[in-house]
């Protein structure tokens, strides 16, 4: 192996420095994003939105290996539970995100539970049900839902609260910092999850289950934990995917295709990488916008499917996975071992 | 009663369409050890084929077999080039492959002829007379159709598997891959050539049913076949082609019977229905009815 | 010329080589066994000749080269393997097993010929013709399976560890089978085999394997009589 170019011990001051510099451009980022046109903050928020949704994804099928084709319906009963609640019971908006994430966090256990007993192409299988559900049952549960129909959140009921100082017009912005600080809030709960103990769990159950059970991983709560864990992020997203767009309907953005694009972002974007899901998003949100005015969407159809089958063949670690196998040639950062701390220390 | 007899028909004429769907995902399966979850949007494909050719004053029987053999080039081509390269890969790998061919290949057909549904003209007489009264109940002829071209299919199929070498060979390669490659086999070409067989059959699924669809020929026609089938194959056995018939037929009588009897489920949760099935046969008993593969490759 | 004709054979699984540059022969209508502990690379060897896994080296076969074809293609050649652990279908009945065995050939009733004479030579195989080929008992799965190898006529014939699992009985009376086999057919026999006593009296010709590499070779008569050979590399 190569040595990089520059390596970096972990906990030293230049380790620090570059991850305040990682800080200080991502707080550049965001405000630049914040300062943009409102059309252009809303697509700003919905990569935000997209990235949520596909680091739930990104849980189970990339770092536990459960391939869902079911997440549409996770991002739907996020978006109906905000979308019932804010129009029918007029509950604030922000109350009901954690009452989708906890609905989410059911239902992903319970679709976890069938991945007990059964795997890969079968689970994609049980993962296809729930997806093409979803819709049916929205339909079905007319007063519920508006069934076919749809509903739609009035706008009065999105306001920004008072002690942002923003006005009813500037609710996109607002929405904006939520989903950006959600989208931090996810991507560091997934960090330390991968890292600790149960993300060991997670990664050994995908390569080898046999083995990662005969080590002493409990299978059963690692798949069902984990597939309620994604369900209830991408929920989560969908509630603000809710709010994002003011009218939900179910042939709208919960169908097996959302659930198409979730899968092709995240392999896009790189699985089982941190930071996949976000490259995953501005893709997700920006093929179909530069492509949909040439035919009425079917071109980004085709770009969808080509893009999927591409990465496949060509970049099976997505882009993020291999972004960091080329930052790893210039930068590395060396964990320091103990015997180390102590010589600095003195 | 006539009515009953009408429902039974009607699940008979649609389990039939379902079970030839099914038995192209047997077929592939039993070779590939993958679902093909791109079957229906392939098939979609075709049938938009067969459409155009009509639209250009072929008769739709010349355009139905037309359809049939770009459907086998479609498939044969697929495991070429996108399935054999990653096949060992993961099992991940064939299934992001498939999905990416269901969007493309429904996006394909209505970037070439838009969304709007097209009238798709039968096989067989198909009109508000052409019927027989059998019990009391109307019969009609396109169903009767159906049913002929589904059992002459079947029976094909049988005859391929069961008696003829290519049949063994596929039987070989579907049993064990690395001695049927021993025995002198060409794996390679007898996965294609399954694939090629799926596409064909599916492509009669999708001209036969296209007719008789409510909806006619729109980009949603055939999705639900897709899941009606996936039903029907794992509830017969996902290896057995006998249990794609069974299975298709299962399906399609328990969807006419809930649609019509069950006031509940009323018309909007048939495909919800299936898919319940498909779940609980996953759980309790994994190898379908017929089936005899364990379901599972590690 | 000889039959068979290796040279300088190297080959593995992904990174790990487990040959290391094997040299051997085989002339027409010689049996020769390959003898060597668990690892030696064995099992590797046959699956190189086969087309199983890809090797570098040389594979000379009657005169051309055996290097770079898949399986399918060097038994069109006429080297049939019959594998570890046997490889039946255990779905087809034993006499499709046959018949697959015969996938190359075009004279159908030189076929049915065939599956007559190898139903004859294992009576087990007629008596058990419509049955699937996984009812069958180990030793009755092994018989199926050099029938089937031998169905496509090879000239060579690869047996790898054919008495693995089997009573010694069974493994007497298949032993005795392929010396007929050999004796009548002129075919040659390539076997890998951990039971040294057996195959050293069916063998003309020993190589002796030791982590990827030939470490003696010689007349199996030699092998057979010498004691410091038989301690020495036999453990016997």
């Amino acid at each position: 192996m190569n040595s990089p170019r520059l390596a970096v011990a972990q906990g030293s001051a230049r380790h620090r420095a570059l991850q305040l510099g990682g800080l200080a451009l991502v707080a550049l980022v965001l405000l630049w994003g914040a300062a943009q046109e409102p059309f252009r903050v809303g697509q700003l928020t919905s990569v935000l939105i997209f990235a949520i949704a596909i680091s739930g994804l990104n849980l189970a099928t990339g770092y536990t290996g459960l391939l869902s084709i079911g997440h549409s319906a996770f991002f739907g009963l996020g978006a109906y539970t905000t979308g019932v609640l804010v129009v029918t019971y007029d509950v604030e908006p922000m109350l009901t995100l954690p009452v989708a994430t906890v609905l989410c966090f059911v239902l992903g256990f319970l679709v976890g539970l069938p991945a007990l007993r059964i795997r890969g192409l079968y689970l994609a299988l049980v993962t296809l049900a729930v997806g093409v559900a979803f819709p049916e049952l929205v339909r079905r549960f007319t007063d519920l839902t508006g069934g076919a129909a749809g509903m739609v959140i009035r706008s009065k009921q999105l306001a920004p609260p008072e002690w942002t100082g923003l006005s009813l017009g500037q609710r996109g912005v607002w929405l904006y910092w939520v989903s950006a600080v959600t989208l931090i809030a996810v991507l560091l709960l997934v960090r330390n999850l991968t890292r600790s103990r149960t993300g060991m769990a997670m990664i050994a159950t995908r390569d080898n289950e046999a083995a990662a059970a005969s080590s002493g991983v409990h299978i059963a709560s690692v798949k069902t934990i984990v597939f309620g864990l994604s369900g209830a992020i991408t929920g989560l997203a969908g509630g603000l995917f809710a709010m994002y767009v003011g009218a939900l309907s179910p042939d709208g953005s919960f169908t097996l295709l959302k659930s198409i694009e979730l899968i092709t972002g995240l392999f896009v974007g790189g699985a089982a990488t941190l930071y996949g899901p976000v490259a995953g998003a501005l893709a997700v949100v920006f093929i179909p916008y530069y492509s949909s005015d040439l035919a009425s969407g079917h071109l980004s159809g085709i770009i969808f499917g080509a893009v999927l089958i591409l990465i496949v063949f060509l970049m099976p670690e997505g882009v993020v996975g291999v972004l960091n196998r080329v930052m790893r040639r210039f930068v590395r950062v060396t964990p320091t071992s103990p015997a180390q701390k102590k010589r600095k220390t003195r | 009663m006539d009515i009953f007899l009408e429902r039974l028909f009607d699940g008979v004429t649609n389990g039939a369409v379902y079970a030839i769907m099914a038995m192209a995902l047997v077929v592939v399966f039993r070779g590939t050890g993958t679902i093909n979850f791109a079957q229906g949007e392939m098939a979609l494909f075709t049938t938009y084929v067969a459409w155009w050719l009509t639209v250009q004053g072929q008769p739709v029987w010349i355009a139905a077999l037309v359809a049939a053999a770009v459907g086998f080039v479609l498939g044969a081509v697929t495991e070429r080039t996108l399935i054999r390269p990653i096949r060992k890969r993961n099992d991940m790998a064939s299934l992001i492959v498939a999905l990416g061919l269901f969007t493309g290949f429904n996006a394909l057909a209505g970037l070439i002829w838009n969304s709007e549904s097209k009238n798709m003209p039968s096989l067989f007489p198909a009109g508000q007379d052409d019927f027989t009264t059998v019990g009391g109940a109307r019969l009609y002829f396109d169903a009767l159709g159906v049913w002929l071209v589904v059992i002459v299919l079947i029976g094909a199929v049988f005859f391929l598997f069961n008696r003829t070498r290519l049949g063994l060979n596929m039987r070989a390669v579907a049993d064990n891959p690395e001695s049927a490659a021993l025995a002198g086999v060409p794996t390679g070409r007898i996965l294609m050539l399954g694939w090629g067989l799926a596409g064909i059959i599916g492509s009669f699924a999708g001209v036969l049913i296209a007719p008789l669809s409510a909806h006619q020929l729109g980009l949603t026609t055939m999705f639900p076949i897709l899941i009606y089938a996936s039903a029907a194959a794992l509830f017969g056995g996902l290896d057995s082609p006998v249990g794609a018939v069974v299975g298709g037929l299962a399906i399609g009588l328990l969807e006419a019977m809930i649609t019509g009897y069950v006031g509940f489920v009323g018309g909007t949760l048939p495909q919800t229905a299936a898919l319940v099935i498909i779940v609980f046969i996953l759980l309790f008993k994994p190898t379908g009815l017929f089936g005899t593969r364990q379901m599972e490759r590690l | 010329m000889s039959l068979l004709e290796v040279t300088g054979l190297t080959a593995g699984y992904g990174p790990a080589r487990v040959l290391h540059g094997l040299d051997l022969r085989v002339e027409e209508g010689e049996v020769v066994v390959v003898l060597g502990a668990n690892g030696a690379g064995k099992t590797t060897t046959m699956r190189a000749l086969s087309g199983l896994i890809p090797h570098t080296g040389t594979v000379v076969f009657d005169g051309r080269s055996l290097d770079g074809l898949g399986p399918d293609a060097v038994v069109g050649r006429g080297v049939s393997l019959v594998p570890q652990g046997r490889g039946t279908f255990s779905h087809l009945t034993v006499l499709d097993n046959l018949r697959v065995g015969a996938a190359l050939r075009r004279d159908k009733a030189g076929i049915r010929e065939d599956v007559d004479r190898w139903c004859s030579v294992f009576p087990v195989l007629a008596e058990r013709g419509g049955q699937e080929a996984g009812t069958l008992s180990g030793g009755e799965q092994q018989m199926l399976a050099v029938a089937r190898a031998l169905m496509s006529r090879p000239r060579l014939l690869l047996c790898d560890e054919p008495s693995l699992g089997l009573a010694p009985r069974i493994v007497s009376e298949l032993f005795a089978t392929l010396a007929d086999v050999n004796r009548a057919e002129g075919t040659a026999l390539l076997l890998v085999e951990q039971n040294a006593d057996l195959a050293l009296d069916l063998a003309s010709r020993v190589y002796l394997l030791e982590v990827g590499r030939v470490v003696a070779e010689g007349e199996a008569a030699r092998f057979r009589e010498d004691e410091s050979i038989r301690r020495a590399y036999l453990g016997l």
